[in-house]
């Protein structure tokens, strides 16, 4: 028995919140926080303060309560603030903001138990959308934490008389509710979105669609995460791990451009459906069967390029399929999300719409002397095509050609012959724009191709590509088809190899960016393989959970069906084999012995409680008496009705008066724990004899 | 509806009602589910399964916590008009069960009174007790109000409702008042013991103070002093010997009655069709008071003033 401590959560008066409910509140908004705090703006932290600092001066000098003034002022300065931090409100990191400030303000208002709950559930709504901005494990985790403190919060409303009890009973009721979770998680339909929503705005990294020499160094400065990929069967040699994303054609003298199909409709005054299609499977690729089948795991970015290896085929999804053999998602990806992608592996095979003289383009002059060279290589190769393009490759095999991702700038305007006959030091874009603009200048068409080359694999076999897999090589159309050259193998085949990494000499650049980054450890080997089996985790988790859409879903009840039915026909099966009386009978007895097994159990129980318990023994005579019509009356005591009743039972008169002896001899008497065993047992046999007797006889008149 | 006392709460007596904060919490999943639908988000779709799943396992455990429990009332051992009554709850539940709340109905006058006749019990070892404290009654036999359990616990998202109605009366004796009481208090003889009076064997329940211990250490053998009773008033207190209206002569009959038994004084009791002939000690106060809680206007033949 105990009284609840009066005052642990409200006030004297029974309806204001205690400062020791509001600490609960804020460790929770804390927590909630905690979730946002690499997104949102660093002074909603000091807000927090600000409220919290309020509030315990308020409750400790007894000031009185904020009042409408202090509370609109507040909002005021919220919304303030929010519009300088971001320019607008109507962004979603604004509108996020509001809803934070709006949960941290809400503590200044809060002072009953209603208010209390309203604070927990705006914090469930903003612990959610902490979601929006990253759903990996670490998100995951300490949103578990959120949500099990504002669970706890709530019990403590619900009062909880101690933190012990309010912890345990948190505990069963996340425990019990997991596996409801858990499988209305797999089980639940999902839907494509029902409309659209503000998107948190990602910013645009990795590669652009414009490259001048000089830019993809930048990339191999960044350990960020580009993508993930993992393939179901083949997986690509290194010297194969070419992930194309852009194609760029136009060439200013000085910078490569991309000629998206936006800038085709634009520039010819036409829609853009000559040089893309929406769909799952390319409109322009041949019968070539796909050689890789990846699926990707993409990171957010604020354009929708997609990679793939070689020429994408066919898709999980609609893309946007693009005639110069690349693809792009219908929107931008506001968060991670899986792709199942074919490819061939290869340069595509078919000619542009707009035909191959856009890709011998160049400007009327400029870069004379790497022309002036071109020119005399051809001639030296007799016209030849394949000859040329070995010797320019070759070319750059030889010194004094090196490979550096720190190379001196180029500032002239005909930056191709400064880089040829002048620094001759660069990495690949210098040498993909130099062979391009070479290979163009005796006509050849040649474009660039912006990607990602190689990538690190997994011991799971997946693969992890990073910015500074930045990568820009060279398709020259030959005999009908597009073929991949890339000049950096001449110069740096530990490049295409090994990675970024191992390339001598790549400098202060490698990581420049990232000092604090694992991948600087990957010489020590515990190092690495603890960042190894982080990212292995990471990558499940986000493939697995992350990933799980309505095809996993599908799959996954399809299999459950499965089973099922491979069960249910192994039971028809076997019934049809024996006889179904057998069965039946079978059936039969395993029912009625589990039946008996149960009801065995359950008075096996009820005599182990009552064997230990006298009170309730006699509550429980006292009961089947009233229920045979003789029950107690209004505040007689147990032993005065067995008595009473002794007086009119003929047969059972002396068990029921020793009953009420034995009872009171229990409950009243100091006894020794012998003579208590044996008296129990003496009364166990007593209210036996009587309801056999009492039982016999039938009721008494 | 309502079960009697000593009863265990069965299933169909217990009512389940959501709350306001039950139906936030509905709008809350709705809203995080709506969040993961249209940013096809899983860990939102998960919360807000989870969000579902902790307030069907609330729902269970809020109506477990309040199944079973047995309710037994602890009556005042005298109430007087006017005054509060107190009234003893016992919830026994056989396992811990969590914020219990025990109302009575009626009597919602202000905020102030429903508290009164309200209290929160937690029975962490399976029993617990408390006093509900309810506003005065009238003089009579009274039945007892409508008793109402509740609990939301654990997270207050529905509420289980019980009723609780007891057949047990409560009497309510007259409110003692009459100018005299002070006077027959210090002016009635009587108050204190008169003089030492001899030795009688000492049986259980003596007091130590009056305890003879100079013989024991003599004889061995515990007497007890005893001392002369002083010489007692032999009395009628009667109805048509008091003034004013039925209940102000009820009030002063009941103060007198107070005042004279605490004298020690014999006395009977005369109302309008009732008598009680002269005796002394606690059951003849309590018979005193007894007729004058029961005694009805309708049964009073000589009417009154």
């Amino acid at each position: 028995m105990s009284r609840r401590a009066a005052g642990a959560v409200v006030l004297a008066d029974g309806h204001t919140l205690s400062a020791f409910m509001l600490r609960r509140l804020f460790v929770g908004q804390c927590l909630v926080l905690a979730l946002h705090l690499t997104y949102m703006p660093a002074w909603l932290g000091g807000l927090a303060a600000l409220v919290a600092g309020y509030r315990y001066l308020q409750l400790r000098r007894r000031l009185p309560r904020a009042g409408v003034v202090l509370r609109l002022v507040g909002v005021a300065a919220l919304a303030g603030g929010l519009w300088l931090h971001y320019g607008t409100l109507g962004r979603m990191e604004a509108m996020i903001g509001l809803l934070l400030g709006v949960y941290l303000l809400k503590l200044l208002e809060t002072h009953s138990r209603r208010d209390a709950r309203v604070v927990v559930l705006i914090g469930m709504v903003a612990t959610t959308v902490a979601f929006l901005h990253s759903q990996g494990i670490a998100m995951a985790a300490v949103a578990l934490l959120a949500v099990a403190w504002l669970i706890y919060s709530l019990v403590w409303l619900a009062g909880a008389a101690n933190a012990r009890q309010a912890w345990h009973e948190s505990a069963w009721l996340l425990g019990l509710a997991a596996p409801l979770m858990v499988l209305l998680f797999l089980g639940f339909p999902r839907f494509g979105p029902l409309w659209n929503l503000p998107q948190a705005d990602r910013a645009a990294t990795g590669l652009t669609d414009e490259i001048a020499p000089g830019d993809i160094a930048d990339l191999s400065r960044s350990d960020r995460r580009a993508f993930r990929a993992r393939f179901e069967g083949d997986e690509p040699a290194p010297g194969e791990r070419y992930w194309r994303v852009y194609t760029l054609s136009e060439f200013d003298g000085e910078r490569w451009r991309r000629a998206s199909p936006s800038r085709f409709a634009t520039a010819l005054e036409q829609g853009e459906s000559p040089w893309v299609a929406e769909g799952r499977r390319s409109p322009w690729s041949s019968v070539t069967a796909p050689r890789f089948e990846a699926e990707l795991l993409l990171e957010p970015d604020r354009r929708p390029w997609r990679p793939s290896l070689g020429t994408p085929q066919i898709s999980g999804e609609r893309l946007r399929w693009l005639a110069d053999g690349t693809v792009e998602g219908l929107t931008p990806l506001a968060s991670r999300d899986l792709l199942h992608l074919s490819s061939s592996g290869m340069a595509p095979s078919w000619l542009e719409p707009q035909g191959m003289h856009r890709h011998t383009r160049l400007p009327a002059e400029g870069n004379p002397r790497s022309r002036e060279l071109a020119q005399r290589l051809w001639q030296q190769a007799e016209g030849e095509p394949r000859a040329f393009l070995a010797a320019l490759m070759s070319r750059f095999g030889e010194a004094p050609f090196r490979y550096t991702l720190s190379p001196p700038r180029l500032t002239s305007r005909d930056r191709v012959d400064e880089f040829l006959f002048e620094s001759r030091a660069g990495y690949c874009t210098h040498y993909a724009s130099a062979m391009a603009v070479m290979a163009r200048s005796v006509g050849l068409p040649a474009r660039i191709v912006a990607g990602f080359l190689g990538g690190e694999r997994h011991p799971d076999g997946h693969f992890t590509v990073r910015d500074y897999d930045a990568h820009a090589w060279v398709e020259v159309w030959l005999d009908d088809s597009w073929r991949r050259l890339d000049p950096t193998a001449a110069i740096a085949p530990e490049r295409i190899e090994q990675g970024a990494a191992a390339v001598e000499g790549a400098g202060d650049a490698y990581l420049a960016d990232a000092p604090f980054s694992p991948l600087h450890l990957r010489g020590v080997g515990w190092v690495n393989r603890l960042r190894l089996d982080w990212e292995r985790l990471e990558y499940r988790w986000q493939r697995g959970v992350i990933g799980y859409r309505d095809e996993a879903r599908s799959a996954l009840v399809a299999r459950v069906v499965e089973r099922l039915q491979a069960f249910w026909n192994a039971l028809q099966e076997q019934l049809s084999s024996r006889a179904p009386l057998t069965w039946l009978m079978g059936l039969v007895l395993v029912g009625v012995g589990l039946c008996g097994l149960l009801v065995g159990l359950r008075a096996a129980w009820r005599g182990h409680r009552e064997g230990r318990d006298e009170a309730l023994r006699i509550r429980r005579l006292q009961a089947w008496l009233t229920r045979r019509g003789m029950p107690p009356h209004g505040g007689e005591s147990p032993a005065a009705h067995l008595r009473r009743l002794a007086g009119s039972a003929e047969a059972a008169g002396p068990a029921l008066r020793d009953c009420a002896h034995q009872f009171e001899r229990l409950r009243y008497a100091r006894l020794g724990p012998g003579e208590r065993r044996s008296r129990r047992q003496i009364l166990g046999r007593r209210v036996a004899e009587v309801k056999r007797r009492l039982a016999s006889q039938g009721r008494p008149g | 509806m309502a079960i009697a006392p000593g009863m265990a709460l069965p299933q169909r007596r217990l009512f389940l009602l959501p709350t306001r904060f039950g139906v936030g919490w509905a709008v809350l999943v709705l809203l995080l589910l709506l969040l993961g639908i249209n940013y096809q988000n899983s860990l939102a779709y998960a919360l807000s399964f989870w969000l579902f799943a902790v307030a069907s396992v609330a729902l269970l455990r809020t109506w477990r916590n309040l199944l079973g429990v047995r309710a037994t009332l602890r009556l005042p051992a005298e109430t007087f008009a006017g005054d509060e009554v107190r009234l003893g709850v016992v919830l026994e539940g056989g396992r811990p069960r969590h914020a219990i709340e025990v109302h009575a109905a009626g009597g919602r006058v202000t905020e102030e009174s429903a508290r009164a006749g309200s209290t929160i019990l937690d029975l962490a070892t399976g029993r617990g007790e408390a006093t509900l404290r309810l506003p005065a009654c009238p003089r009579g036999e009274q039945r007892l109000p409508l008793l109402r359990l509740e609990s939301a616990w654990p997270l207050g998202l529905v509420r289980a409702v019980a009723w609780l109605a007891s057949d047990e009366a409560l009497l309510v004796y007259p409110r003692p008042r009459g100018e005299e009481i002070n006077e027959h208090r210090h002016a009635g003889p009587g108050l204190e013991s008169g003089d030492f009076a001899g030795l009688r064997r000492a049986v259980p329940g003596d007091s130590p103070a009056r305890l003879a211990w100079k013989q024991w250490s003599r004889t061995g053998v515990l007497t007890a002093k005893v001392f002369s009773t002083p010489p007692r008033q032999q009395l009628w207190l009667d109805y048509d010997g008091c003034r004013g209206d039925l209940e102000t002569r009820l009030s002063t009959l009941c103060a007198r009655v107070l005042t004279h038994h605490q004298a020690g004084d014999r006395f009977g009791l005369r109302l309008p069709g009732v008598t009680l002939a002269q005796g002394e000690g606690a059951s003849q106060r309590r018979q005193a008071l007894t007729a004058l809680a029961r005694f009805r206007s309708g049964s009073n033949p000589g009417g009154t003033p």
